[in-house]
């Protein structure tokens, strides 16, 4: 019997109450960049380890594509080592992969060939009869932008897009970065949709894979203690750090196309921007979520002009120095950089929300590589105590940070009498680990995503609008800093927290970067 | 969404080993002789400040054989959700009087992870465990109760009045059992079952099937079912046929005798209501060996081939194979670990599924 829309209306008996998430529906993915760096290193040890807990169904296939001249035995060998190094479960149980890597294929060529995707519809047929995976398809856009539009139109040209309705699906996953630009990103969005629709779309961020970040809402919206407080009558204002111990590991080219704007801000850290800062949402799905992260990003106050950005926005280029005792070169001498790049490698922002809750509460954001560690945190700043009963400055403001890597979790410092005659008060920090009070592994970011993509559920993936919002936010600031005569990133010494004008971007509201 | 990924292991770093102190009364109970000899255990550990617990996990038992055959899963569990676990140990059979109690502690990620303090009461010694428990409960936190013995009496009705969650293993006895699990659920009791953990993936698999889109046209249509066991009838057995049974309240749901099992082994535990720890690997006696269910036009059968269930649908215009997951492996802990997701409060879904189970039972109508 052909699957019918109204077949959808019978709620299924069996499902209510259950404790358990349904396994994905038989399904063939598609990796297009398959021989690159993250299919390496994330996505196929992540499949592996999806396979691994039993979250795959067994009608399950992958088909690498890329130039690469693998047979499909090569590919299975070269995966399988990849899994033996990056996997977070090791060793590697000989019995999953077995089976995992008999519905593994590859098909060689270039993205422009039309027998490329030709050979890959075979392909896909071949493992529709041997693994059942009854023509469901999630293709995977593990390759760099300017490749995204022939592969959209590859697809639509073989016939290999149906239409949402079909009871076969056909979801796309779009890696980051998604444009290079507000006007990329919408030509890019527009004919993403002229292909497909929004509900077959899934443009990954992957920081929206990590569980503590996943956690910011569970502890927002599942304590009544906090969200009384978190808005401008006790917070003075927020720091949002995202820092990189790494430099740009041999990814000259890309680097110096992107810089960390595009790299870190327009995506990963004005995510942690929205979830800080978004209402509850009125439920917990797909578009009542990113609804309210879409409010977020409208009402950030933009910066455009070159007033507005010089007051609000530091970018940073590194030089040689020292990280960890190593010394480590300066971005200029990194591979295929050009001598006098004005690339940035850090950015600080003030950021200003006008809405009803922020009014008046700067959110800082920073983020750099070759800075002193790899640490991604959020810092709640409150306000300062309306009396000082223990002598002016004695007891420090609150602060509540939430740690998203490493050592995630978050700690609250207050203040607590030293023990002794007098009342001297001492900051304390109360600390949940993730790591110690849950001591089950998480699972990887990409483990999550790939697995809510397979099940079709948009939550943790990025709308259109919000992905607009995001750029027209940062575009402001590219039109001023990459104009001809534009000044350039301020040095910081690698191992540093970047450059001094950071410091005082916060100095002038009376603030100081937290030293994590 | 929820997810469990196999055994823990914190921080990328394994549980340090136990370090044991002991101590023996002969006469009464001095629980301030137990916290020092905890705390002294725990300095020995090397972090005596740091102690990390998200709830009390207590095991009560009958005999130290029984409770040698559920350590290692408790102590998984233990440190899946960092806890102290209190054990009790109440062998009246000896004449002598005597409690012992043994402290032990495990780090991970450089905190004291599960505290484990082990009392053995003999004869008397028996009277004085429930004050003891009492006094060793950490304040302010959930107290989930492993119970290792029948499903009835006076010390599991107390236990159950004070608990937030009491954990059992109704597949470790006879399905007629299921009569008294019943009973204490109408008194809105917290009960956990490692037999629901164990029937889940029949459970999850048969939803699955119901969520392809080309067959949930039959949701509407679910007419019978059929659960064969292994050589006997079990009790999961009859649980999974409750679920159905309470989840489409028309159907005619039937409970059968199929085939003696490959292997012949037993229930878990041997059936002696003790064991708390998984299902051995090959299919035991009285275990669930397939789940058959009906709509007019299509018959469901999920099947177990070793360690694999499979879904077939016959009828319908696919037919075939449609579904093959394999089998969680059953560590031990894994089970109590995922009773112990949920802390308090009544799982409705079971509870309607023992409510239906009761009625399969033979003599009881469904």
């Amino acid at each position: 019997m052909p699957y019918a829309p109204e077949h959808d209306e019978v709620e299924n008996p069996l499902r209510k109450g259950l404790r358990t998430d349904s396994l994905p529906e038989p399904c063939a993915l598609i990796v297009f960049g398959a021989s690159g760096d993250l299919a390496h290193r994330k996505l196929i040890p992540a499949l592996y380890n999806l396979a691994l807990t039993a979250h795959l169904p067994a009608a399950f296939g992958v088909v690498g594509v890329s130039k690469s001249p693998y047979t499909h035995a090569e590919y299975q060998a070269e995966m399988r080592e990849a899994v033996g190094k990056y996997s977070r479960s090791k060793p590697i149980d000989e019995d999953v992969w077995r089976d995992f890597a008999a519905g593994l294929r590859y098909v060689p060529g270039s993205f422009d060939e039309d027998s490329t995707f030709q050979q890959l519809s075979a392909t896909l047929e071949e493992l529709d009869r041997v693994r059942a995976t009854r023509g469901n398809r999630l293709f995977y856009f593990a390759t760099p932008p300017s490749t995204f539009p022939t592969l959209l139109r590859q697809l639509q040209k073989h016939g290999m897009v149906r239409p949402p309705g079909d009871s076969r699906f056909t979801r796309v996953v779009i890696e980051k970065p998604f444009g290079r630009d507000l006007a990329s990103a919408r030509a890019l969005n527009r004919l993403v949709l002229e292909v497909m629709d929004e509900r077959q779309v899934f443009r990954i961020d992957h920081y929206l894979g990590k569980e503590t970040v996943q956690n910011l809402l569970v502890f927002r919206f599942g304590n009544t203690i906090f969200e009384p407080i978190w808005n401008r009558n006790y917070v003075d204002h927020v720091q949002i750090t995202a820092a990189e111990e790494l430099g740009i590991e041999g990814r000259g080219r890309y680097y110096e196309e992107a810089g960390l704007l595009r790299d870190m801000i327009q995506n990963h850290v004005l995510q942690l921007v929205c979830l800080t800062a978004m209402e509850a949402p009125i439920t917990f799905d797909a578009d009542a979520l990113r609804d309210e992260k879409v409010k977020v990003l409208r009402a950030i106050a933009p910066i455009a002009g070159p007033e507005a950005v010089a007051e609000r926005v530091v970018l940073g280029q590194y030089t040689a120095g020292q990280i960890a005792g190593n010394d480590v070169a300066g971005y200029q001498e990194e591979k295929d950089v050009a001598k006098g790049s004005r690339t940035p490698t850090f950015a600080a922002i003030r950021l200003n929300l006008d809405n009803w809750r922020w009014d008046g509460v700067p959110f800082y954001v920073r983020s750099g590589k070759r800075l002193p560690k790899r640490m991604t945190e959020i810092a709640i700043q409150f306000r300062k105590l309306p009396h000082a009963l223990f002598g002016e400055g004695a007891a420090a403001p609150n602060t509540l940070i939430i740690r998203v890597q490493p050592e995630e979790g978050i700690a609250l410092r207050f203040s607590a009498k030293v023990p002794g005659e007098r009342y001297h008060p001492r900051t304390v920090s109360m600390d949940f680990r993730y790591g110690t009070t849950f001591a089950s592994a998480s699972p990887e970011a990409y483990e999550r995503l790939l697995l809510d993509a397979l099940r079709g559920d948009q939550t943790l993936f990025t709308r259109r609008d919000e992905v607009e919002a995001a750029w027209k936010l940062v575009d402001g600031i590219l039109k001023v800093t990459e104009a001809p005569g534009a000044p350039p990133p301020r040095p910081y010494e690698a191992g540093t927290w970047g450059p001094r004008e950071a410091d005082a971007l916060l100095a002038r509201d009376g603030h100081a970067w937290r030293r994590p | 969404m929820s997810f469990s990924f196999g055994e823990p292991i914190a921080g990328g770093q394994g549980a340090r080993g136990w370090d044991e102190l002991t101590v023996r009364f002969e006469h009464g109970m001095d629980l301030a002789r137990v916290r020092a000899l905890l705390q002294e255990v725990k300095e020995r550990a090397g972090t005596p400040g740091e102690t990390i617990s998200a709830f009390n996990l207590v095991a009560i038992y009958f005999s130290s054989a029984a409770y040698e055959r559920a350590q290692a899963a408790l102590e998984v569990a233990g440190r899946l959700h960092p806890s102290r676990l209190i054990v009790l140990i109440a062998d009246r059979r000896e004449e002598e009087e005597s409690v012992t109690a043994r402290v032990s502690v495990v780090r991970s990620g450089g905190a004291v992870s599960l505290e484990r303090i082990v009392l053995t009461a003999i004869g008397g010694g028996t009277r004085h465990l429930e004050s003891a428990l009492i006094g060793l409960l950490v304040p302010d936190l959930p107290v989930v109760i492993v119970w290792g013995g029948r499903t009835e009496g006076a010390l599991l009705r107390r236990a159950v009045e004070t608990a937030d969650r009491v954990v059992i293993d109704s597949g470790t006895r006879v399905p007629e059992a299921l009569a008294d699990v019943a009973a204490l659920l109408a008194r809105r009791a917290p009960v956990g079952d490692l037999a629901w953990a164990r029937i889940l993936p029949w459970m999850a698999m048969a939803a699955d099937v119901l969520d392809i889109p080309n067959l949930r046209e039959h949701r509407a249509a679910l007419e019978s079912a059929r659960v064969v066991c292994a050589g006997d009838i079990g009790a999961e057995g009859v649980l999974l046929g409750g679920w159905f049974a309470s989840r489409v309240k028309k159907a005619r749901v039937e409970v059968v005798v199929g085939p003696e099992a490959e292997v012949d082994s037993s229930m878990p535990g041997g059936g002696d209501g003790t064991s708390i720890t998984g299902l051995p690997a090959p299919l035991g006696k009285g275990q669930i060996a397939a789940f058959e269910f009906r709509s007019p036009r299509a018959t469901f059968t999920i099947r177990r081939e070793k360690m694999v269930l499979v879904a077939e649908v016959h009828g319908d215009d696919d037919g075939g194979v449609i579904h093959r997951v394999r089998l969680p492996p059953e560590t031990p802990g894994r089970l109590l670990g995922l009773e112990l997701k949920l802390l308090s409060g009544q799982d409705e879904l079971y509870a309607a599924a023992v409510r239906a189970a009761v009625g399969l039972l033979p003599g009881k109508s469904a």
